[in-house]
């Protein structure tokens, strides 16, 4: 049972790992990742307007709901998927994938994906 | 051989023969014998129609002859009295005994009805005499009509709705769903776009450059992969899912192509630097 007081000392060490982590992020990060990133942010934030809206208000164009939260829910993983395979840290890992081979797939998944996607929008 | 060409003989002479009834008379009577109602019938007109209360009796009497009033009595084969209820549809027929010197006599009981007496409503029962016989014309007279107590309704066939007309199926549908107001759609259409505010300013701040993007070997591989985009974009506008799998195969042919090239170059330019 933490008291007040630890809660707040915890809650101090907290914000302080956040911005050391924060700190870290945007000095270690290469420029590519970041602008990676920047679209993961975007997808996010997208998908979770959209989702928001057919909650609160209506999801009556049904497929329409579903053509773009998947389209965000698929365009995220793929971009993930970029990300970690074109980040230098993780080259042991994909030796055999270069960042052009990455990227050749990360553009054929997203064209069948927005076919899908396209296919749904009705 | 002789007796049953004779036998022939008289069916076909009395052949042409009719049947006819001779002084047709009903009585009704109270529960305590009493006289309510005596008449003869006649079997061209129908008199008044006949009331029958839960007590009473009906008497009905006559004689089947052959051709005419002076003509012997006869026993036809058979005699039915008929009670037909033209409202319902329903009917009952009554035998009648008649001896074999033609004379005939019908009781209805009305303490004691006889199950042959169709289910009756407010409508009356017409009552016909139906004659049949092998050797004569038969013969069919309406006597009278007869109201008698209310029964209860007649019973319904448990198949019988089968073979009738269902009722009108009425199809119910989910009221149709409608679109939220113009406002409440420009907000969120509002909120929707505002993440690529996010993603320009972030990418600005990233501010990443693309020194190659208009490099001769990059361009054709971003044109059309932005080519197949606008497939897709047209495939939603317009075009069927067909033509969509046949210009995207086609399209597909230089893409790869071009994918290729541009990606060698960049994995020789990436390999340079390091």
């Amino acid at each position: 049972m933490a008291g007040p007081k630890s809660s707040k000392s915890s809650s101090s060490d907290t914000s302080a790992a956040i911005s050391t982590l924060w700190k870290s992020y945007v000095s270690q990060t290469p420029d590519r990742l970041k602008f990676i990133d920047s679209f993961l942010v975007f997808i996010v934030l997208s998908g979770v307007v959209q989702f928001l809206y057919c909650v609160l208000v209506t999801n009556f164009p049904f497929n329409a709901f579903l053509a773009g939260f998947s389209s965000s829910v698929g365009q995220f993983v793929l971009t993930a998927s970029l990300r970690s395979q074109v980040n230098p840290e993780n080259r042991p890992e994909f030796k055999e994938v270069s960042p052009e081979r990455a990227f050749a797939d990360f553009a054929l998944g997203s064209i069948v994906l927005h076919f899908f996607v396209f296919n749904f929008l009705g | 051989m002789i007796f049953l060409l004779s036998w022939l003989l008289l069916a076909a002479s009395a052949h042409a023969a009719t049947l006819s009834v001779q002084s047709p008379r009903f009585t009704i009577s109270a529960a305590d014998a009493k006289q309510l109602r005596s008449d003869t019938l006649s079997l061209t007109k129908k008199p008044e129609p006949l009331t029958l209360s839960p007590t009473d009796t009906l008497k009905l009497t006559f004689q089947i002859t052959t051709d005419g009033e002076d003509g012997k009595g006869v026993q036809p084969h058979q005699t039915f009295l008929r009670f037909y209820d033209a409202v319902s549809g329903e009917e009952g027929i009554q035998p009648v005994r008649v001896t074999p010197g033609g004379k005939a006599k019908f009781e209805l009981n009305m303490a004691r009805p006889p199950a042959s007496i169709p289910p009756t409503s407010s409508a009356p029962l017409e009552v016909s005499l139906i004659l049949g016989s092998f050797v004569h014309d038969p013969a069919k007279y309406d006597l009278f009509d007869l109201y008698i107590p209310a029964s209860q309704p007649a019973p319904t066939h448990a198949d019988a709705a089968m073979f009738s007309p269902r009722p009108a199926i009425q199809h119910t549908f989910r009221p149709a769903q409608s679109l939220p107001p113009k406002a409440v759609s420009a907000l969120f259409a509002g909120a929707v776009l505002a993440p690529w505010a996010v993603l320009l300013g972030l990418w600005g701040k990233v501010g990443i450059s693309v020194p190659h993007l208009f490099a001769p070997s990059i361009v054709p591989f971003t044109a059309l992969l932005g080519a197949f985009e606008a497939l897709l974009f047209w495939y939603w506008v317009d075009l069927k899912l067909g033509q969509v799998l046949l210009y995207g195969a086609v399209l597909a042919l230089p893409t790869v192509f071009a994918g290729k090239h541009a990606l060698s170059t960049t994995g020789k330019w990436r390999a340079g630097r390091k």
